[in-house]
């Protein structure tokens, strides 16, 4: 506890180097007490400039930093990238190289939420969690590494469908993986989600009202944790969303435990959503379309939006072409932006300077995505 | 802060001391090493028999991590460049296009990848002859 009987006023910064911070980038705290006054988001420690660098290349060859916008879950990228494409070009994919996408995309929001939980235990001091949540994750990149080739960057979803046929028995071992996933949650939920310890910390933390999401357009776990049913999935579906069965948790209370019941119950619903895509992925079908080669790549002067729902919230790209072989001007807007300034900055004035790392978690801030 | 006694939040997390009765889920590397999967994205190989030296990979590559290397050994007789790859790893991003757009397909990713060297030049790369 920090003596300060004077009222004084304490500036700290919490991150870009420390174990709570959710990345890069750091929140400069005014502190009276441990209490925080004022909170102020700092970027700036990746310079990446994503949206430049694939405007300087072409369209195959941007393909391949996409992925990068954001490492726990780069999956819902390279989809929305390859969907603008489409898009644009006029490329229509099979149906079997959209149930493959759609399993990728499942896989990568399980391993997203459990890496989720890894951080988010941590942050109130339950390693034990982390340690296993970490292991069932690497599990999941195990099928990635053996699906894509790559462990964490994938790049795996390419415009005009998926890079790589499924390798035998993969579908097998996938199920193997969901069964003992499922067989596994229990216990998840015994040493974190019903810790007293965990609901303790978390309850009544970081609470986000309805209109405030509403007004000032939070997505995400942020949104359905004070209540409000959204999903991309289910209001604009794209790929073959439409055709699965599956439903949108949403808790009210708005606090840091009612984003990690929802994400506890999103765990459940891809699971739900992996042993459809199993049951009724088609066997035949070409999993890539004629694409032309490399130079000769062009899509014509135009432009697009397309969003999906990552493990984090909604994603939204914005692509523009100009009749050449490059992209004129690529946007991506992706959860991180509005939960790491506005939000967050709101959320900790009033909060214990303890809290910072938990509440960051909750929000899943991830810095490449606000420096993109 | 109201203190309410949560019974089964305070005995269910020490279900985790039976975990501690499990098999290991770590392997000891060094001497224990992970399987190898086939389609791993690792180190280059060329196979010279079939390379053209057409560049394509050069060409591809957003990182220009590849460059075409004059070479004085044995060499397809269709390669009329009479170049081949080299990857700089320092640049490489694993990206695998490089693969995708070779004609022959004699560029190739094995599952090998692990390198360790002092010296920065080690990390360029000629691509075994396989």
């Amino acid at each position: 506890m920090i003596e300060n009987k004077e009222n004084r006023v304490i500036k700290i910064f919490h991150g870009p180097q420390h174990p709570g911070i959710t990345g890069n980038m750091s929140v400069e705290l005014d502190l009276v007490g441990e209490t925080i006054q004022k909170a102020r988001t700092h970027v700036g420690y990746l310079h990446r400039g994503f949206e430049k660098l694939v405007e300087r290349r072409t369209i195959i060859q941007a393909f391949t930093i996409v992925c990068r916008i954001c490492v726990p879950e780069p999956d819902p990228n390279e989809e929305n990238f390859a969907r603008a494409i489409e898009g644009l070009a006029g490329i229509e994919i099979s149906q079997r190289a959209k149930y493959i996408r759609v399993m990728v995309l499942e896989m990568a929001r399980i391993g997203a939420q459990m890496l989720w939980m890894g951080g988010q235990s941590g942050s109130v001091g339950l390693g034990t969690v982390a340690q296993w949540s970490i292991y069932d994750r690497d599990l999941i990149l195990d099928l990635f590494e053996e699906l894509t080739g790559g462990r964490v960057y994938h790049m795996y979803i390419y415009p005009g469908g998926v890079r790589r046929e499924l390798p035998d028995g993969f579908l097998d071992r996938l199920e193997q993986f969901l069964d003992y996933l499922e067989e596994r949650l229990p216990k998840y939920d015994n040493i974190f989600f019903d810790n007293s310890t965990f609901k303790k910390r978390a309850i009544g933390v970081g609470v986000i009202n309805q209109d405030e999401a509403l007004k000032y357009g939070y997505v995400g776990q942020a949104l359905r944790g004070c209540g409000i049913k959204r999903d991309v999935r289910k209001d604009n579906p794209y790929l073959v969303y439409d055709e699965l069965d599956f439903d949108i948790p949403t808790f009210d209370g708005g606090d840091v435990y009612a984003r990690a019941l929802v994400r506890r119950q999103e765990i459940r619903e891809s699971i739900k959503i992996l042993r459809q895509v199993i049951k009724q992925m088609p066997t035949e079908g070409d999993i890539m379309q004629k694409i032309p080669k490399h130079r000769k790549f062009k899509i014509p002067k135009d432009d697009i939006l397309v969003s999906s729902e990552s493990a984090r919230g909604e994603y939204n790209y914005y692509m523009a072409g100009d009749g050449s072989e490059k992209i004129r001007r690529m946007q991506v807007k992706g959860p991180s932006l509005i939960h790491g300034f506005t939000l967050l900055e709101n959320m900790l004035k009033g909060e214990e300077l303890s809290n910072v790392a938990m509440i960051m978690n909750s929000l899943g801030i991830c810095p490449p995505e606000i420096e993109r | 802060m109201k203190f309410s006694l949560d019974i089964k939040g305070t005995i269910a997390p020490f279900s985790a001391i039976a975990r501690a009765f499990e098999h290991p889920k770590t392997i000891c590397y060094p001497s224990q090493k992970k399987e190898k999967v086939d389609g791993y994205r690792g180190f280059h190989t060329n196979l010279l028999e079939t390379c053209i030296g057409c560049a394509n990979c050069q060409d591809v590559c957003m990182n220009d991590a590849i460059d075409m290397i004059t070479i004085t050994e044995e060499k397809n007789a269709k390669n009329n460049s009479g170049c081949i790859p080299r990857i700089d790893y320092g640049r490489c991003c694993w990206c695998s296009l490089c693969t995708d757009v070779c004609p022959p397909n004699s560029l190739k990713l094995e599952s090998e990848s692990i390198w360790a060297n002092e010296d920065s030049n080690n990390f360029l790369y000629m691509p075994k002859d396989k």
